[in-house]
């Protein structure tokens, strides 16, 4: 009696629709990279642990060219990460009021933006300065 | 049929349909409650409400100023102790919206804050930024998930009333989404189906507005009161008739002709000051403003636009700082549909019709003289507007009348019994097969949409802002010939699930019962009050012949009988209604007399 | 008026006659300041009776016209054929719901989550309507007003891949009203609303794709909503293993 026949989409391929998805999925992508290099770091502290030979080698490793290239890949990777990273936080933090106003959604991201660059440059200082 | 058994059924989940219902509820948790809706309940039109919901609210303001203001903007045809009631239980009404969440808008020190409203002597107007009516049907629907007692029929449309021994006993429903029909068997049954603005041309009103429960009331023998009386609202978008709401004006905002000049001082409405006073200028009642347009626009001081002349809603001096904490939807209206920035540039605006001021005749009890029906809101005529209602008063209304319809409804639930069940049965088959037959029918040639749009637009030429005896009489005599038409309207769709075109044609149908008591009514009425205004010999108000209301009587296939019932005084005698510094002085005069 | 005219495309799905969903085209005559519903209703008036769609108020408050407009959620009274043309308009039914027919979605999963939320006002200090109404100050207020502006009108669930993948999650408008009601001044109900907050369908489904935020006609930021939510819900549970035993929640 009742003809009532609900049809459902399937949701197969649903980030490639969308660039606002493809954009998700890169994000999400590039978090293997962090990943990827926090073992490379690990894989350093290791070394470290095991000895002055091992540390060596482990710097060794690290000049190889596909080790550069590694590198190169991960830093622009790790951009696009936070990049994208600081552009969804405003959405995600409760409201920050300064003054009786609310504090707008681009200064979160460009003070999240800011913080990660003099971050990086610190980090770059510092380690310039102990390699001189 | 399938069958539902209920003590209440509630016709319409917009503001007074969910109030109604809250109120049942909370008068007898043990009384079944049958809420239904053609659409979900948000999206009732109570929705697109703006400005604010009156209720005194302030030390130097009283149910008597209130009072005054209702009645004088109603141009005295208000039944004054339904008046004296409603004014007295408005705060309360706001107070209990305030406890069940409704976002108001606040002052600095956390204490609702007020506005200031055409016709209004003093700020009554309680607001929720510009969308005063979306917060209050949300917080009303949300409200009403607490209440296990109220089921709820989403999407089911009212196909008919149903009426055995002498009593409203229930209504037939479609599920929309099945186009399957169930009876819903009640001892009381509450119409709060809304207004009927659609069945003129350029209009306010959402698709749904089509006077549902007017028409079904009206078919069973229900007289619909003061149906002539169809407000124009005078700010309102060219082409789609969308609303720019009256807090524009309440905020400071000013309208101008195409010379920049504030016209309204040439109509009564004067002194133009910098800061509207109230009950003055841009804050003069509806009635007054939109037909001062028309006469701007005979006079050729209007701006040609593409949608018919215009003119302009200057919000400019408020600031965009202030548009966007008070009025933030109708900036981005503004923005979005006409790419206007109104903190830069004047919107342009015309008259559009806005609201049915008559409807279902009913006591101040909300009962109408069916035994068993009662109805509130918009579908109503509890006798408070009058000839022109104010603004803020039909949220308030919504609210007060709701309340009381539902607590009324369910006493007289608690004294009757059903009728045979098998009795109900046969009358909701007949009612079916009524309904399915519009679909059933495979030679019709008149197309719903042509039917509808001559509908509109001969209303729109008869029944405007000014009217006269033969442009009335044509447009009686189009309707007539629409509704012989309507036999012969023929449907595309003959599908069961989702066919909107089989639910549109019902509609159709009753807006042309609708449309019919309003041009009759208006024909009849042959004087000038309120929103009625004659240009043909009956230009005055005539206290002697015609301070009473229209009845419009259903006739089957033929024309309504036009009959008329006294109007109630109690406290205010008719008197010259008017506004601006003649309004004052005529006030003073009556203290001092 | 209309001098120009734009292919409109609709996605037809009629249960009682397609097996399946496809794509009609129709030819619409239109001026600068149509919008899609402007177009739909010309199809429904003059083309092809047999059109369903819901939609009702025409200025975006209502909520009723959510659809897909050329792959994003939007409402079409508030999308304009002067920014499509010269292109065609596709219109689908809202993503992430079964299709009733044509533009029409069964929404009875949201209208359940809705009622599950509690979504009404439970007083953290009940007030008899003689003690007149709460203070709450114009900053209380902007804790939840634009949480209090959702109008239902699902595009966030259309947005939203998780409630796509798994309909189970209570989705980013319903739990936006929920923090709407937490966040009020007036409400005392928090903890009771928390066990739905980190339920299996909670907050925690959310991966802030961020893009019902990006479609929400009405500003409201549901994803905003659900992350806060995040955060509480976290605290809540580690709050849990400080408190000594048999306190009570």
């Amino acid at each position: 009696m009742n003809k009532r026949r609900p049809y459902v989409r399937p949701m197969t391929g649903w980030w490639r629709k969308n660039p606002f998805f493809i954009e998700y999925m890169i994000h999400e992508g590039t978090a293997l990279f962090v990943a990827a290099y926090a073992l490379v770091l690990l894989a350093g502290l290791v070394c470290l642990a095991q000895g002055e030979a091992a540390w060596n080698g482990w710097l060794g490793a690290l000049r190889h060219p596909l080790a550069i290239l590694f590198h190169l890949v991960t830093l622009a990777m790790l951009s696009y990460h936070s990049w994208t990273w600081f552009k969804i936080m405003p959405k995600t933090m409760p409201p920050v009021v300064l003054g009786g106003r609310r504090l707008p959604a681009a200064a979160i991201t460009g003070g999240g933006l800011a913080a990660v660059a003099l971050a990086s440059i610190a980090a770059l200082g510092l380690v310039w300065g102990m390699t001189r | 049929m399938e069958s539902f058994k209920a003590d209440v059924v509630i016709v319409g989940a917009g503001g007074a349909g969910l109030r109604a219902a809250i109120a049942v509820a909370e008068a007898d948790p043990g009384l079944a409650i049958a809420l239904v809706s053609k659409v979900y309940p948000m999206r009732s039109h109570t929705v697109a409400a703006e400005g604010g919901s009156a209720g005194v609210a302030q030390a130097h303001d009283s149910f008597e100023h209130h009072f005054n203001d209702t009645v004088s903007g109603g141009d005295w045809l208000c039944e004054q102790d339904v008046v004296e009631y409603f004014v007295a239980q408005c705060p309360q009404e706001m107070v209990q919206l305030e406890h069940w969440g409704c976002p108001w808008s606040r002052k600095p020190d956390g204490h609702v804050n007020v506005r200031a409203f055409g016709g209004m002597k003093i700020e009554r107007t309680w607001f929720a930024a510009d969308k005063t009516g979306f917060h209050m049907l949300h917080t009303l629907f949300q409200t009403s998930i607490k209440y296990p007692s109220i089921k709820r029929f989403d999407e089911h449309f009212c196909a008919d009333l149903i009426v055995e021994d002498g009593r409203a006993q229930g209504v037939v429903v479609i599920g929309i989404a099945s186009g399957e029909f169930m009876l819903i068997e009640a001892g009381a049954v509450v119409f709060a189906t809304g207004g009927a603005g659609r069945v003129f041309r350029e209009n306010t009103n959402g698709g749904i507005v089509t006077g549902d429960g007017m028409a079904l009331a009206y078919r069973h023998g229900v007289p619909l009161r003061d149906m002539e009386f169809v407000q124009y609202h005078p700010t309102c978008m060219p082409g789609t008739g969308l609303l720019f709401t009256e807090a524009c004006r309440g905020e400071g905002g000013f309208l101008l002709n195409k010379d920049g000049y504030r016209y309204l001082q040439d109509y009564g409405l004067g002194p133009a000051e910098p800061v509207p006073r109230n009950k003055a200028m841009e804050l003069g009642p509806r009635d007054r403003l939109s037909q001062a347009f028309w006469h701007e626009q005979q006079k050729g001081r209007t701006i040609e636009g593409p949608h018919g002349s215009v003119v302009h809603l200057d919000l400019r001096h408020l600031g965009e700082r202030k548009l966007r904490e008070r009025l933030p939807q109708i900036y981005e209206l503004a923005e979005e549909f006409l790419g206007v920035d109104p903190a830069k540039t004047p919107i342009p605006v015309r008259p559009a019709v806005h609201y049915t001021m008559g409807g279902i005749l009913v006591d101040g009890s909300c009962a109408a003289p069916l035994p068993g029906l009662y109805a509130a809101g918009e579908c109503s005529s509890v006798g408070i507007h009058g000839a022109n209602r104010l603004g803020s008063n039909s949220l308030a209304e919504l609210c007060v009348f709701g309340k009381v319809a539902g607590i009324e409804a369910a006493r007289f639930a608690r004294t009757v019994s059903p009728s045979a069940a098998a009795t109900l049965q046969k009358q909701a088959q007949a009612s079916e097969h009524r309904a399915r037959a519009i679909v059933a029918k495979s030679d019709g040639t008149e197309r719903i949409a042509h039917l509808r749009k001559e509908m509109a637009e001969t209303m729109e030429r008869g029944c405007g802002i000014y009217r006269l005896g033969d442009s009335m009489q044509a447009t009686c005599d189009k309707l007539d010939e629409l509704r012989q038409r309507y036999k012969n309207i023929g449907i595309e769709d003959k599908s069961s699930v989702w066919n909107s075109n089989w639910l549109m044609a019902i509609e159709l149908g009753f807006q042309l019962d609708v449309a019919q008591a309003m041009a009759y009514s208006a024909l009849n009425r042959k004087e000038s009050r309120g929103a009625h205004q004659r240009l043909d010999g009956f230009e005055q108000r005539d206290d002697e012949h015609y301070l009473k209301h229209t009845l419009a009587l259903f006739d089957g296939d033929g024309r309504p009988r036009i009959d008329y019932s006294p109007v109630r005084i109690t406290k205010s005698r008719p008197a010259v209604r008017a506004y601006g510094a003649a309004g004052e002085q005529a006030e003073k005069e009556a203290r001092h007399g | 008026m209309a001098d120009k005219t734009i292919t409109v495309e609709v996605l037809r799905y009629r249960p009682e006659q397609d097996p399946a969903p496809e794509f009609q085209r129709y030819q619409v005559p239109f001026s600068d300041d149509m919008s899609v519903l402007q177009a739909l209703l010309y199809i429904k008036d003059e083309l092809d009776e047999t059109l369903s769609f819901r939609w009702s108020c025409r200025m975006a408050i209502c909520g009723s016209c959510g659809m897909m407009i050329n792959g994003d959620p939007k409402l079409s009274c508030k999308t304009f054929l002067r920014d499509i043309h010269p292109a065609t308009v596709r219109v689908e039914a809202l993503n992430h719901f079964p299709i009733e027919r044509d533009l029409v979605v069964v929404m009875d999963d949201f209208i359940d989550k809705l009622e599950r939320i509690q979504p009404y006002i439970i007083p953290a200090e009940p007030r008899s309507l003689d003690q007149g109404a709460y203070l709450q100050t114009p900053a209380q207020l902007d804790k939840y007003e634009q949480f209090s502006s959702c109008i239902n009108c699902l595009l966030c669930y259309a947005a939203c891949p998780q409630y796509g993948l798994n309909p189970t999650f209570i989705g980013p408008g319903a739990l936006a009203l929920l923090h709407r009601y937490n966040a009020d001044s007036r409400d005392g109900a928090s903890a009771q609303r928390m066990e739905l907050v980190a339920a299996e369908e909670g907050v925690f489904n959310c991966t802030a794709v961020g893009y019902c935020s990006e479609v929400c006609p009405k500003h409201v930021d549901p994803a905003n909503a659900v992350n806060q939510n995040k955060t509480t819900a976290a605290a809540d549970y580690f709050a849990r293993f400080l408190k000594p035993k048999g306190s009570g929640k």
